[in-house]
């Protein structure tokens, strides 16, 4: 096996292990510490798609902003270490039976499928040629999606806001 | 077209984003004089907004934004439809968020998502449309902060959402690993040239049925329905299952007649699938259940917003029976009973939300005797409930023999036959408000005083519902001349 093919696994397997925990565990605070690293790993998987800016935002926004955001919510929870089992778990063998068979599924297409030829591109930077397309062909998609944070803002604002007295 | 070029075809959403600005600086300039004067220019903007579409109506369909999304009439039909709703909403409202300037800023944000949901020629289009739309209705949902009920509702409402844009967007992804496109006219041409494996279009279509079948509610991505739509304001259900159920249609169609089928060659109308994956089999058992479980649920329902939100499932599920014959008899049928539902719905919601606090309450033990205390009123209840039920003469009966006949004509008899038995059922619970506001009455009946305003709204919706049963000429031709669906890139 090359290297790259056992770092690849690695990181996969970290990526599956903390998933897994920020869905098993009954705390609260041992899930938002799981998933620190499962937006990790995906980081890291975009390197492997050689996607450098997607990785980048990743960590910025993901592990730098909406974690932190989490955490801080965790921190602010009064009584947050002696809440527990919040998790609700169903009948074992249903949902046992229900993810052997979507992964069985998945499994087959993803074998059988004819996918779409990969595009042979090495590792190069993509930030230009992605500011670039976000001013041609995707500049409709960017410019309705600052309406579409605007309405969130309102929205947020007003369900946020303590009511006038 | 090329960006710069696309702007001249794209002035009713731009006048809608520039009318959103406006309106957030109007609000800040009138602070607390204001009244109702950013509501009546919330329905003036929707109202110029569906005129400028309609504009537009004889032009050239075209893509633009380099194929972002398209300008055809079927998008521009829907665009319509989204305006007048929005508008009718803003008066249905008036009397309890008149003076809210977010909710009025809000519904105009949805308005413009709805402008965009019908006109969708790509992938990313799609969901960043639905989320418009979708992330709106969210906070409109629960808009009452302070009633457990909204609030229940807005969250529900936004955690399935966001489960089923998920699942959506994962179906997205094994479309574009197929064609390596996200264009749907290319992808259209990739499949239809292609050998794309069955099993994995089957499922991709499947999880893409999550999203698209949460925005319309069908079964069985309904479970947030009936919540929402007790729980919810009133205007804002009405809203729901109006506007942005349309809109989501019109996306459906567009869904179906690119990425699932193509025009037939030599057939002009027909479509075949792209891949051999029994999609009209799928949608046909899809519809059976949404009729049937609607319908059933509906049945023994004391609350008259929950039993409206149970028939709003099962009025989906008529229209989703048409699109199984995938025809331009059976899109102009659904466009055709989507303009009936809007009026009779809205009447129906109208009357509910504006009698709430005379009759103390929304279930339908409250509507007891409304017949002798305010008849004009009850007549109208009652001729929305009849048109609701697809009775004669009234709308939704010839909405109904649309949607009947396309599916008859090819040869899917039992289904048809499932709807027609499925109507009998709905006539059970319809005719119960009936009963309630007639043969049943209190000791003495105290004359409800309703205002002009209600009345005015209240023939609004009636007339067309009384018109459209009778002489329904002028709506076929137009929906007819709107299925002019633009393919290209």
């Amino acid at each position: 096996m090359e290297a790259n093919q056992i770092l690849f696994i690695a990181i996969a397997l970290l990526t599956v292990l903390s998933a897994a925990m920020v869905a098993f565990s009954n705390k609260l605070i041992h899930s938002a510490f799981a998933l620190l690293a499962t937006f990790t790993g995906f980081a890291m998987l975009y390197v492997y798609l050689s996607a450098d800016f997607l990785a980048v935002t990743q960590i910025v926004v993901y592990v730098g902003g909406i974690l932190i955001l989490i955490l801080f919510g965790v921190l602010m929870t009064h009584k947050i270490y002696s809440t527990t089992k919040k998790t609700a778990h169903n009948s074992l063998i249903v949902s046992l039976l229900g993810g052997i068979l979507s992964a069985g599924l998945i499994l087959f297409i993803i074998s059988k499928a004819p996918w779409a030829p990969l595009l042979a591109k090495g590792f190069n930077p993509t930030t230009a040629i992605i500011g670039k397309e976000i001013l041609t062909g995707y500049l409709l998609p960017f410019e309705i999606i600052s309406v579409l944070l605007l309405g969130a803002l309102i929205g947020a604002i007003y369900i946020a806001r303590a009511e006038d007295k | 077209m090329s960006n710069l070029n696309s702007i001249q075809y794209f002035i009713p959403e731009l006048f809608l984003t520039a009318a959103i600005l406006v309106l957030i600086i109007v609000d800040l300039v009138l602070k607390d004089r204001k009244g109702h004067i950013i509501a009546y220019l919330t329905a003036a903007s929707a109202i110029i907004a569906g005129i400028l579409a309609y504009q537009q109506f004889n032009l050239p369909a075209a893509s633009l934004f380099q194929g972002m999304i398209v300008v055809d009439s079927f998008a521009i039909f829907f665009k319509i439809l989204a305006a007048f709703s929005t508008a009718i909403i803003v008066f249905i409202s008036l009397d309890s968020f008149g003076d809210k300037a977010e909710y009025n800023i809000l519904l105009l944000i949805v308005t413009l998502g709805m402008f965009l949901m019908p006109a969708v020629n790509d992938i990313l289009m799609i969901i960043i449309a639905m989320e418009i739309v979708g992330l709106m209705s969210y906070v409109l949902a629960g808009f009452h902060k302070k009633d457990l009920k909204s609030t229940e509702a807005a969250l529900k409402y936004m955690i399935y959402g966001a489960a089923s844009t998920g699942i959506m967007a994962f179906g997205f992804s094994l479309i574009y690993g197929l064609t390596g496109h996200t264009n749907l006219y290319d992808i259209q041409t990739a499949l239809v040239n292609g050998h794309a494996n069955p099993v994995a279009m089957f499922v991709a279509f499947m999880m893409i049925l999550g999203g698209l079948g949460y925005k319309i509610a069908m079964v069985p991505f309904h479970f947030w329905v009936p919540d929402v739509y007790e729980g919810a304001p009133t205007p804002v259900t009405a809203f729901l299952s109006v506007g942005p159920k349309a809109a989501g249609f019109a996306l459906f169609i567009r869904f179906l007649v690119t990425v699932i089928a193509h025009p037939t060659y030599g057939s002009f109308g027909s479509f075949t699938q792209n891949v051999q994956i029994q999609a009209p089999l799928l949608l046909a058992v899809l519809a059976v259940l949404t009729m049937t479980l609607g319908n059933f649920s509906a049945l023994n329902q004391k609350n008259i917003k929950r039993m409206l939100g149970y028939s709003a499932i099962a009025h989906v599920g008529y229209m989703v029976m048409a699109l199984v014959v995938l025809n331009n008899d059976a899109f102009g049928a659904v466009m055709f009973y989507m303009i009936v539902y809007l009026f009779m719905n809205f009447g129906a919601f109208w009357v509910v939300e504006s009698f709430a606090s005379k009759l103390g309450g929304e279930e339908i033990e409250n509507y007891k005797g409304l017949g002798y205390r305010d008849p004009f009123t009850a007549v109208s209840m009652a001729i929305f409930m009849f048109s609701l039920t697809g009775l004669p003469p009234f709308a939704g009966f010839i909405g109904k023999v649309y949607l009947f006949s396309a599916v008859i004509k090819q040869g899917w008899y039992i289904l048809a036959l499932i709807g027609v038995l499925n109507s009998v059922v709905s006539l059970f619970y319809y005719l119960s408000v009936v009963k309630s506001m007639f043969l049943r009455q209190e000791d003495e009946n105290v004359p409800i005083q309703s205002s002009l305003y209600h009345k005015v709204l209240v023939v609004i919706f009636v007339v067309p519902t009384l018109l459209l049963g009778v002489y329904w000429q002028p709506i076929i031709n137009f929906t007819t001349h709107s299925i002019g669906i633009f393919f290209g890139k």
